[in-house]
């Protein structure tokens, strides 16, 4: 008994003394802070209501959604207004498939690979953005650059470096993190360094019972008068969401 | 009789050509016309030839090879699901393919990708090559401009065509990613960096094709050993029914073995095509030729009507006459001929090294031309036209002879005209 409370007092204190140094230096405690981020703005399930305005130099348009996802890996957006996009639908799936609904032709296609990268609803987020997995944090090598003071609140600044076989073409992206996990921006560089888009937190608020950013916009740095901007209405996490949402029979015939 | 005939032999080639001179301003006219028709036969068809070759040879080395095989299907849907097994789990395949029948072969994996940048998407295809085995058999690096070439199998760089790099909007030595999907359809995507860029010609090949290690990009794409393609060089373009023959009966039983021509219908209907419009050129340039000989030598028989009827008056058979007027019309299209020849010869050789033809390349470009036309000069074509213009103008000919020879000496002395 006492020789294994020694034990333990002796790792413990090892522990203590030499991953402490470990941490800040080799980033996992940045890997960390991105990964709460994640999960904070996900939660376990959630639902959502939200509305999304894309902006163009001769057009403006805000089209109404509700989403329903289970921990980031199944998620389903479907379109509520207005009218002419009503009931346009994306099905998210584990392993990194996207299906899509127009109830104009009736048909459910599957997202091809070489269309990931593309368009999302014609917004500046690509079906790839949507359907982001927690893999994505293992794809980069994640560095805290220097922490900051805002609101009275800490904020992490991190870039993350894509690894060299990744399946990312950025040169890096830099987020900041508030000390709540709530993610303030995220800036998405090409590989000369030079600013791309830029992902800007406009307003946090409570909802669902924690502070999440209800408003961001995606803003394309060379081209300032185009933008993507979501603005989230309604939020509850940790409901319970049937199963049956995320199937093909119910993306062409909506029970919900 | 002996010396008598071959006296007579004489006298009627020395009688044929000091005819041929009387009236020297004729005959040069119509010896230029030969030259120029010889001319206009051979320098045309050395261009013909000389573009339907570069076609040709570009199709063959924008990775087609002489003969290809496939996977049964992989033609009508060139993705993952048909792969072939690769030639070291076939023996005979193998011993063909290090036969002294093939120059040279390769293995690639081949499927349709995206290729992605910070700013831009693309679709092309990706090729998995055996940089090595590559060398002799297509383009790719002799077409290497900048950066380096595939290094190994196990190069885990990209070669990727200037245009593609320049509509990406990215750089040498940059990273970008690469999509496609595994035989399991799921999304097989990968980051890459760009270790080579390539300059061919034309520029769509540019932009449709990716090479890389054979070995990364299987590793990419989930791939077991299989392959997409198997493509080998025998020794003549046109003669490659044996060797056809031979690669389906080593390859696996229902593998797909195409030979350039039928792999690219066109282009294989584009050699015959133009061997039949080598000999219609002939043709029409001969009727135009003939048209000016034989109104030359009948205004010359014609001429010469009281004359004619003179000598055979005199003793000389008609048969002689005949042969009077047809060497008179070989001698002239024998040095017509020459003078063709010599000048085809002339006009080619400064242009030997190509004709720049850039000015026009946008639109050749859709039949697979360069901008760079060399003229081909074959043996064979250049054979063709002096027999077609020397044959069939000594036939056209006979005509005048004929005419000549059948004349009733009292009536030809006894002629009065003008």
């Amino acid at each position: 008994m006492r020789l294994t409370s020694f034990a333990r007092f002796i790792i413990l204190s090892i522990v203590a003394l030499l991953p402490a140094q470990a941490y800040s230096e080799d980033g996992t405690d940045a890997r960390n802070i991105i990964q709460n981020a994640i999960d904070h703005y996900r939660g376990l399930s959630s639902y959502t209501e939200m509305s999304m305005t894309i902006h163009r130099p001769d057009w403006e348009r805000t089209m109404s959604l509700r989403g329903w996802s289970i921990g980031g890996k199944k998620t389903l957006i479907r379109v509520t207004a207005p009218a002419r996009d009503k009931g346009n639908a994306t099905l998210v799936l584990d392993d990194n498939k996207v299906w899509s609904f127009t109830p104009k032709i009736n048909r459910v296609i599957r997202i091809p690979s070489s269309m990931m990268s593309q368009s999302w609803m014609g917004s500046d987020f690509s079906n790839k953005d949507v359907s982001r997995t927690d893999e994505i944090v293992d794809s980069y090598t994640h560095t805290l650059l220097r922490t900051e003071m805002a609101d009275g609140h800490k904020v992490y600044v991190i870039e993350s470096i894509p690894k060299e076989e990744s399946a990312i073409v950025w040169g890096k992206e830099i987020s900041h993190i508030r000390d709540d996990y709530v993610e303030l921006e995220h800036q998405f560089l090409d590989q000369e360094m030079k600013l791309v888009k830029v992902l800007k937190t406009l307003d946090i608020r409570e909802m669902g019972g924690r502070m999440f950013a209800v408003r961001q916009q995606m803003r394309h740095h060379e081209k300032k008068d185009e933008w993507t901007e979501i603005s989230v209405q309604m939020l509850d996490f940790d409901k319970k969401i049937p199963d049956y949402l995320f199937t093909l029979s119910n993306l062409r015939n909506p029970r919900e | 009789m002996n010396t008598a005939s071959k006296l007579s032999w004489k006298i009627i080639f020395r009688m044929a050509w000091r005819n041929l001179w009387r009236n020297h301003r004729r005959s040069l006219i119509m010896l230029s016309a030969i030259a120029l028709g010889v001319w206009g036969m051979i320098w045309m068809t050395a261009l013909m030839r000389g573009m339907v070759d570069q076609m040709i040879d570009n199709s063959i080395k924008t990775l087609s090879g002489h003969i290809q095989i496939h996977a049964a299907g992989y033609l009508d849907d060139p993705s993952v699901e048909h792969l072939i097994p690769p030639v070291n789990e076939s023996p005979a395949l193998q011993a063909l393919l290090d036969s002294n029948d093939v120059t040279a072969w390769s293995q690639r994996i081949r499927v349709p990708a995206v290729i992605r940048s910070e700013r831009e998407v693309y679709a092309v295809t990706l090729v998995g090559i055996d940089p090595a085995r590559e060398r002799g058999l297509s383009f790719i690096e002799e077409s290497v401009s900048d950066g380096v070439y595939i290094t190994s199998v196990d190069d885990k760089r990209l070669l990727v065509g200037r245009k593609l790099l320049d509509r990406l909007e990215t750089k040498l030595n940059r990273r970008v990613v690469m999509m496609s999907q595994d035989p399991d359809n799921n999304i097989a995507e990968r980051g890459f960096r760009i270790g080579g860029i390539f300059d061919t010609d034309p520029q769509a090949t540019e932009t449709s094709y990716v090479f890389g290690g054979l070995e990364t990009v299987r590793k990419m794409l989930n791939l077991g050993t299989g392959i997409s393609e198997i493509s080998l060089l025998g020794h003549d373009y046109r003669q490659l029914d044996e060797l056809k023959k031979k690669t389906q009966s080593a390859a696996m039983e229902n593998a797909d073995v195409k030979t350039w021509a039928e792999q690219d219908p066109y282009m294989g209907t584009m050699l015959n095509v133009m061997d039949g419009f080598i000999l219609i050129w002939f043709a029409i340039i001969f009727l135009a030729l003939s048209f000016g000989l034989v109104n030359t030598l009948l205004m010359a028989v014609f001429e010469r009507t009281r004359e004619i009827g003179l000598v055979q008056a005199l003793g000389m058979k008609s048969s002689n006459i005949l042969f009077m007027v047809l060497i008179e019309s070989i001698i002239m299209l024998m040095i017509g001929l020459a003078a063709g020849n010599l000048l085809s010869w002339l006009t080619i050789l400064p242009v030997q090294d190509g004709i720049d033809i850039s000015g026009v390349a946008d639109g050749l470009e859709w039949a697979g031309m360069s901008s760079t036309l060399l003229p081909a000069l074959l043996a064979r074509d250049v054979l063709t036209a002096n027999a077609v213009v020397l044959v069939l103008g000594i036939f056209a000919s006979l005509v005048p002879a004929w005419r000549a020879s059948r004349k009733v000496p009292i009536e030809a002395i006894t002629r009065v005209w003008q």
